[in-house]
């Protein structure tokens, strides 16, 4: 009997606590009325692989002191798909956060559910932050059918990858630096062939990539843009004003496309480029596998994501190159936009009346206080000041707490709402150092200045071009893939066939509808 | 009056029985809340939603989301790859599951049986992202263990993961190879049950171990087969969603694109969720119709139905 009156008193205890959700939504809207208010933020994680800040992180009793907001904060996934997911579920149930990180193709959709409030008027409350990060480009980045919908804050910084080549390779083969497409070729066949770490075995590559992805770097994606830049077919689109529209219907992006297949077949390609996740084909150039790749600046050169390279090879060395000058003089690394990471405020926090207190949120992150306690942490305690101001993590008595260091991570999960790509931010971020293995000086900043200064292609506002449906996106990419793997054979006739299925299949609409967004944007140039 | 008489039977059978129906409270919770309660928001698969004015203010689109799955590019494909999968899962896992729990069963030898079961279940609890890295150091066609065995031996290497035609079976003998081992357990039950006594006579008659499995053992465990298989007809458009999420690329969308995936995609990713439900209950459709008309052939040939 006693045991009876023990299991029914637990499964009315698990029933309570599937009930609990339900009845705490309606609590909280009543504790707002009195107490603080609470904003519920969604936020992109600075360093994915650290957690959340902790829940006595000083930056909850500073913000409900000085502001009267009680903060909560959820982490977005990583993966931009699954933050896509995660916000739409949400808006689904008309159920999304305060505040939250969301891309520009999703906002669009909230915007047609009428599920996310305009910020036209929030500017003008938060001249500081409005000052330092929303410019004209950034206040359009974000507008729909004349009204902006998302507070765009800038994202990574603009050109921050290179071409890279494995420059103890070149001199194990005697050969230099290539500066065309027909000596590119040339090189990744001696990597390829010519044992250039002088091993013995045969188990290097030319080139290697994978598939990489996104709406202004279409298949087969960035990693192999100095390749179709130097047919002047890099990016999805081409903005030139006298040639506008999807690179792919171009007839140079069928040559680029000859020479990839060229690659392949020749297998001067990393056979393994189509499998490759990015943490593969990272850990892949660390193990030596092949010899040009492109890469991103803090990717290859800051101190811990370089240190596994110095280990394996101390006497390894890569150097940034010139993108290759193709057959008609065309040379690109790729197309470059300006990159933002949207905020958006659900219709839901502003019929609640929350908008001016995000508003005062927002601009207090941008003042001093908030821009070092968000970016950095507490001086003294994740950072100390060098002489010229600049947060190091020298000096500070607990090198975990330090703001690169595990736990000091932690607290500065939200520095993206508060950087802007300002020189302080970029000397503490990338600081230089000296290599364990080989004592190099490196510096990803300095590399980042060095990618700053190949050729580029402008294609600011491409990314906010339409975008195809799922069935023509995989036609696009699935057909493309095919030629390269050779389930279809590439010469001109099966390619003239595909690209008159794919414009029947939308793919003439999708450009046209490209172009005239473009042109009423005035984003050709 | 016999009516009254057969509810205090009722009630006095469960009051003796109360803490087996309390412990039913907790699965039933379970169904009503996620299982009946979403049922209600089916009919979002006839109307455009919109999140603001709810699934009851939403307006009507009668079968706009089954014409627009329907009329997709893809659908033939789509539906082809996932009977592909399924059909080759149940071709592929089921017997295997049969033959491991078969030979568990008959083993002479305990501790090597057990063993075999610890390693064929384990499988089962790895997520299918690590299953991917491990398929990647086995399989890449650069550096993976098999290609490095068949290039060993003179050969070319192999493509397994982004060619169309190694694909199909990399996802089928994979799955086998995962989820084998915690199939083989609803047989490893059933042949527990067999009538030790059976094996005995059958011993005594000089039957040898082929004759014991062809006589006792599998139609034995006939029922249990019949049942299985009748509920994984009730899921022939579920192709694993997760397990071919994580393995398909660009190159095999082809012959790796599924009902799920696709759906992922058109619906969740582009916010249609009308047209995600359709889909959801066009296969619900097709699932339920499948295991009634199979139930039915079973009962009619003499097998042991469901229901």
């Amino acid at each position: 009997m006693k045991k009876q009156r023990v299991l029914l008193i637990a499964l009315v205890a698990m029933l309570s606590l599937v009930a609990l959700p339900v009845f705490s939504q309606g609590s909280k809207d009543t504790a707002a009325a009195t107490g603080p208010v609470t904003i519920e933020l969604w936020y992109g994680a600075a360093v994915t692989e650290a957690g959340p800040p902790p829940a006595d992180w000083v930056g909850f009793d500073i913000i409900k002191e000085k502001l009267n907001i009680d903060l909560k904060l959820t982490a977005l996934p990583s993966n931009e798909s699954d933050q896509d997911v995660k916000i739409q579920a949400a808006a689904a149930a008309n159920n999304l956060p305060d505040l939250f990180m969301v891309r520009r193709d999703v906002l669009g959709r909230l915007v047609g559910q009428g599920l996310v409030a305009s910020v036209d008027d929030l500017y003008a409350k938060m001249p500081v932050r409005t000052a330092t990060h929303y410019d004209s480009v950034s206040q359009s980045h974000a507008r729909f059918n004349g009204k902006s919908y998302g507070l765009a804050d800038p994202g990574s910084i603009n050109k921050n990858e290179g071409l890279l080549i494995r420059k103890d390779w070149l001199d194990n083969l005697g050969l230099s630096v290539p500066t065309t497409l027909d000596e590119l070729m040339t090189v990744m066949h001696a990597f390829t062939y010519n044992d250039p770490d002088g091993n013995g075995k045969n188990d290097t590559y030319g080139y290697g990539a994978f598939q990489e992805v996104n709406n202004y770097e279409a298949w087969p994606g960035r990693r192999l843009e100095p390749l179709f830049g130097a047919f002047g077919v890099d990016g999805t689109w081409s903005m030139r004003a006298e040639d506008p529209g999807l690179m792919v219907l171009k007839s140079e992006f069928y040559d680029a496309m000859t020479f990839l297949k060229k690659m392949v077949d020749d297998g001067v390609m990393d056979p393994n480029w189509l499998a490759y996740k990015k943490d593969d084909f990272r850990a892949a150039w660390k193990q030596g596998r092949f010899g040009v790749m492109r890469e991103q600046n803090a990717a290859f050169a800051a101190e811990s994501n370089y240190a596994p390279f110095d280990k394996n090879f101390p006497n390894g060395e890569w150097i940034i190159v010139d993108a290759p000058v193709g057959p008609n003089g065309h040379a690109s690394i790729g197309p470059y936009t300006a990159s933002f990471r949207i905020y958006a405020i659900s219709a839901k926090a502003e019929k609640a009346g929350k908008k001016d207190k995000i508003a005062e949120l927002l601009e207090w992150m941008a003042s001093d206080e908030g821009y070092y306690l968000l970016g950095w942490g507490v001086e003294g305690v994740n950072y100390t000041l060098d002489k010229n101001g600049v947060p190091v993590a020298d000096g500070v008595a607990n090198r975990d707490l330090a703001f690169s260091g595990p736990v000091g991570q932690t607290v500065t999960q939200l520095r993206n709402m508060v950087f802007y790509n300002g020189d302080i931010e970029l000397l503490a971020r990338y600081p230089k150092y000296t290599t364990a293995t080989s004592k190099k000086e490196m510096s990803a900043l300095d590399v980042l200045r060095v990618m700053q200064t190949k050729d580029w292609t402008a294609a600011v506002g491409s990314d906010t071009l339409p975008i195809a449906n799922a069935d023509l996106k995989r036609f696009y990419e699935q057909g493309l893939s095919e030629f390269i793997t050779g389930k279809r054979v590439l010469n001109k006739a099966n390619w003239d066939k595909w690209i008159e299925e794919f414009k029947k299949l939308g793919g003439q609409s999708w450009n046209d509808a490209g172009v005239a967004f473009a042109k009423e944007n005035s984003l050709l140039i | 009056m016999e009516q009254s008489a057969k509810s205090t039977v009722l009630l006095r059978e469960i009051k003796r029985h109360r803490s087996v129906y309390l412990l039913l409270i907790i699965p039933l919770t379970y169904y009503i809340i996620f299982k009946y309660v979403p049922i209600f928001n089916g009919q979002i698969a006839f109307k455009d939603y919109m999140a603001l004015d709810g699934v009851l203010g939403s307006k009507w689109v009668g079968l706009e989301h089954f014409r627009t799955f329907m009329h997709s590019y893809y659908f033939i494909e789509l539906l082809r790859n996932t009977l592909m999968y399924s059909f080759g899962k149940l071709v592929f896992s089921l017997p295997l599951a049969i033959l491991l729990s078969i030979a568990i069963y008959e083993s002479t030898h305990p501790r090597l049986s057990k063993i075999v079961q610890t390693l064929a279940y384990l499988p089962h609890f790895l997520s299918w992202v690590i299953m991917y890295g491990i398929l990647l150091a086995l399989l890449a066609p650069g550096d993976g263990i098999v290609n490095d065995v068949i290039k060993a031996f003179g050969g070319k290497s192999v493509d397994f993961l982004t060619s169309t035609k190694a694909f199909p079976w990399i996802v089928i003998l994979s799955d086998a190879w995962k989820e084998m081992g915690w199939s083989a357990i609803i047989f490893i039950a059933a042949l527990m049950g067999i009538d030790p006594s059976l094996f005995e006579a059958a011993l005594v008659e000089g039957a040898n171990s082929w004759q014991r499995v062809r006589y006792i053992t599998l139609p034995s465990i006939k029922p249990v087969i019949v049942i299985v298989v009748l509920l994984r007809l009730g899921t022939i458009l579920d192709a694993g969603f997760n397990q071919i999420f994580m393995l398909y690329s660009t190159p095999v969308l082809s012959v790796g694109d599924i009902i799920d995936t696709w759906v992922y995609r058109q619906g969740l990713l582009e916010f249609q969720f009308g047209l995600a439900t359709a889909v959801g209950l066009f296969k619900g459709a097709i699932g339920m119709a499948l295991i009634l008309t199979s139930n039915r052939l079973v009962k009619r040939f003499g097998g042991s139905a469901l229901f």
